[in-house]
């Protein structure tokens, strides 16, 4: 098998020690490039160790896996120039004392030039909005912003692949749409994987993946899963109001009050003219 | 008890430059036994708002009254006994090797008897659907559980009212809805609660009265549909969409929970309205 | 709320100061430490005292830092000072009361010491109110590099540093939050005596400490995930460089510190 794919994952097994059970067994799965894969599921269920998985911070018990053409379980170093990590809590991802010291790390570490360096570094930080935010120290900034400095930290490092480990779980909402809409900007540029509890996040991706008890229990598009009241239900899986609404009455997905109340204003003529014929 | 804040008013740091007027004049009353939806952005004055509520802060401008007497003059340790205020991220602060232990300290602060202190832990505990945690380390249970487990270390206290500052933050949505069924559950069993929410669905389901705040200052107050019919940018998705169907359909209604707009659309789609 | 910049902290402004090279500041303060312990003369003190005025005034950092910076050793001070005084009892008696009896080497010492104090304090200060943390890691990572033939980990202890500039404030203010969550909680921290007071910081410290080890695993984790494998192969974001003014810098300390002790 060529490995075209950004992500590949063959009967993908893990164990902790002292764990009850795999946390994740017989995972297979692809993203191609410049894809967007949502990943959810219960707590537990085996997203973050996924994520672990795919950046080497794990080695996999069994089974393949292939990042950017590497195995992050051998060469790891290889993997993480190629694929950047967003935590959940951006207060413990953040090394250095000052925002632009702390977006270096990663080229730091990798070792590239100077002066080059400046350029990414500035480059980096424009791209996330927080030009002039050089000096600042990250307590003194909101989550949205420390989240920012995060994700310019390892847009820096220019990765193909992004992943993103529930990235907005500790933010409040204006904090978790400055993080999101920075994510959107990358989407077919990066590959990205994005592991998070809202769905609503995920309503442009490509793939959904449904994660619960180590194993992969579905891999569609989001209209398909999140209208499908069951397998939502199966996976303690939360829709967001409008939706929930919409597969509730029975009505094809929707995003925006708008479009429910037009699908609710078709539905309810269809039905009157039925019952008037 | 009834709390009630006239034009209260709160500076930082005052007479300093780094002066910060948070609340500029808010009056609000708490009445017993509802539930308080305080709903606000960031910066918007909801945090300094409820550590008024048991003088934790004190208003630099305006009184705060308990049952009308000027609660400044009272006893402050009193006081906070009777309004419970739980912070964001409660879970923060749990630190005995079981979860009883920890539940049991505030109690034991009261100087209660062993056998009370034990009562007023399964009694908290039980409330919160944590009775069964007891045995357990605080620090081996998952993020809801915690956070629970924290709101019931300030609930055995035995406080008439109970403050909660961002309840939800930070959890799982099916974390969320555990949490958010305890309000109902707490306002049963006779506690007033005052709850400081970003989330506007939730507010929408468990909130008796709403108050919006904006830039330190009360932007509106009174009964959900009120609040949130008034001024849509406020409200919940449930409404967002019932106003939407009203447009199309005048006289439609205005529910505001969950359950009555499913059941507002049902009848909508049915033909029966 | 607003974090409260603390004393001794980093004080950014632009001076002369802020602008040399973190070694020859370190290097310079160290020679100053050094220097004042062999400074005996009231001269030599005030060629001492009256060049870290100097510095001071340079630093373009507010005296108030540094008041603030010498309040909590000014107890330590006044007893060095007093000590002295009353209980050395050199040279010919100045006045005697009593069994109080003070005498010209008590008052030259106490006056001495005091001295050699406050300049230590000021010129520590001055160090870390002009040097970024990040460059004074950088500086002292560079100074403790020949050591590396010997196994001694500069690198490591550098990024010890660093990290540790960086989470004092956040530990700092998870201090005050877990604190203000106990006290609804009926914990009570000012009342009792001394060991019930260190009773009621259990709350406080055990989940500090809980919090502080959860921190370093995630930071250990995100670290590694962004490519950190120690010293190896890495290169520092920002540059050292030792300019003609750091050696003019170096050199005047130099002066400064041989005067004051021959003098």
């Amino acid at each position: 098998m060529a490995d075209t794919a950004s992500i590949s994952c063959k009967d993908l097994t893990y164990s902790y020690t002292g764990g009850f059970g795999p946390a994740l067994s017989g995972v297979s799965f692809e993203a191609g490039q410049g894809e967007y894969l949502g990943v959810v599921g219960p707590n537990g269920g085996g997203k973050s160790t996924l994520v672990r998985l795919l950046n080497g911070l794990l080695a996999a018990d069994s089974g393949r896996v292939r990042v950017a053409g590497f195995d992050p379980a051998t060469e790891p170093f290889e993997v993480r120039r190629r694929a950047g990590v967003l935590f959940q809590n951006p207060d413990n991802g953040l090394v250095a004392p000052f925002v632009e010291d702390d977006v270096a790390f990663g080229l730091e570490n990798l070792g590239v030039e100077r002066a080059e360096m400046r350029g990414r570094v500035g480059e980096a930080i424009r791209a996330v909005g927080l030009s002039g935010y050089e000096r600042r120290e990250p307590h003194t900034l909101s989550g949205g912003e420390k989240q920012r400095v995060a994700l310019a930290g390892l847009l820096a490092v220019g990765p193909e692949v992004l992943l993103l480990d529930e990235p907005t779980a500790m933010l409040d909402p204006p904090g978790r749409r400055e993080v999101l809409e920075r994510v959107r900007g990358l989407r077919r540029s990066r590959t990205v994987l994005h592991v998070t509890h809202h769905l609503e996040e995920l309503f442009d991706a490509d793939r959904v993946l449904v994660l619960n008890g180590g194993r992969l229990v579905a891999d569609a598009p989001p209209e398909e899963l999140f209208s499908d009241a069951d397998l939502l239900r199966e996976n303690r899986l939360v829709l967001p109001t409008v939706p929930r609404l919409a597969v509730d009455l029975g009505l094809p997905f929707c995003r925006t009050p708008e479009e429910l109340a037009d699908a609710v204003e078709k539905r309810s003529r269809d039905n009157s003219g039925v019952e008037a014929r | 008890m009834r709390i009630e804040l006239r034009d209260v008013r709160h500076v930082y740091s005052p007479g300093t430059p780094f002066a910060v007027e948070a609340l500029k004049g808010v009056s609000l009353t708490v009445e017993p036994g509802e539930v308080l939806g305080v709903i606000g952005g960031t910066g918007s004055g909801k945090s300094t708002l409820v550590q008024h509520l048991n003088l934790l802060l004190l208003p630099t401008g305006g009184e705060v009254l308990v049952d009308g007497a000027d609660a400044v003059s009272m006893d402050r340790t009193a006081l906070r006994r009777r309004v419970g205020l739980v912070f964001q991220a409660p879970e923060q602060g749990l630190f005995a090797p079981t979860v009883e232990e920890d539940v049991a300290f505030a109690p034991q602060r009261l100087g209660l008897n062993e056998e009370e202190v034990r009562g007023r832990v399964r009694e908290a505990l039980g409330l919160l659907g944590a009775g069964h945690l007891a045995g357990r380390s605080p620090f081996a249970l998952s993020g809801g559980e915690r956070r629970r487990v924290a709101i019931a270390g300030v609930l055995a206290m035995g406080p008439e009212v109970l403050v909660l500052d961002e309840p939800t933050a930070g959890l799982d949505p099916t974390a969320r809805g555990d949490l958010m069924g305890l309000v109902g559950r707490l306002k049963a069993s006779g506690v007033t609660v005052v709850f400081v929410s970003h989330d506007l669905d939730e507010v929408a389901e468990a909130a008796d009265r709403v108050c919006a705040l904006e830039g330190g200052t009360v932007r509106s107050v009174g009964a959900p549909d009120e609040v949130f019919y008034d001024d849509l940018s406020l409200a919940p998705a449930t409404v967002r969409v019932a106003a939407a169907v009203g447009e199309r359909r005048p006289g439609f209604g205005r529910p505001v929970r969950y359950g009555e707009t499913l059941a507002a659309l049902r009848s909508l789609m049915g033909g029966a309205a | 709320m607003t974090a409260v910049r603390g004393v001794g902290q980093f004080y950014p402004v632009a001076s002369p100061l802020h602008a040399l090279d973190p070694r020859a500041k370190v290097v310079a303060t160290a020679l100053l430490v050094v220097g004042l312990f062999f400074v005996d003369s009231a001269a030599g003190f005030v060629v001492a005292g009256s060049a870290t005025a100097l510095l001071v005034g340079a630093s373009r950092v507010p005296l108030r830092a540094f008041l603030g910076l010498l309040r909590p050793v000014a107890f330590i001070v006044a007893l060095t000072f007093f000590f002295q005084v009353f209980f050395l009892r050199e040279g010919p008696t100045l006045f005697g009361w009593g069994f109080v009896e003070v005498h010209e080497g008590g008052l030259e010492m106490g006056l001495l010491l005091a001295a050699r104090l406050l300049i230590l304090v000021t010129t520590a200060g001055l160090l870390t109110a002009t040097t970024a943390p990040v460059a004074l890691a950088d500086g002292i990572e560079d100074l403790l590099s020949p050591l590396k033939r010997l196994r001694f980990p500069a690198h490591e202890v550098a990024m010890m540093m660093t990290i540790a500039l960086r989470f004092i404030p956040t530990l700092g203010e998870e201090a005050q939050k877990i604190s203000r969550a106990q006290a609804a909680r009926g914990a009570d921290f000012t009342s009792g005596g001394l060991l019930a007071r260190a009773r009621a910081l259990v709350p406080i410290l055990v989940p500090l400490t809980i919090g502080a080890f959860r921190r370093a695993d995630e930071l250990a984790e995100a670290m590694e995930s962004r490519g950190y494998r120690g010293g190896h192969g890495r290169v520092r974001y920002r540059e050292l460089r030792f300019r003609a003014r750091d050696a003019l810098a170096l050199l005047l300390t130099i002066l400064v510190v041989l005067a004051a002790v021959l003098l």
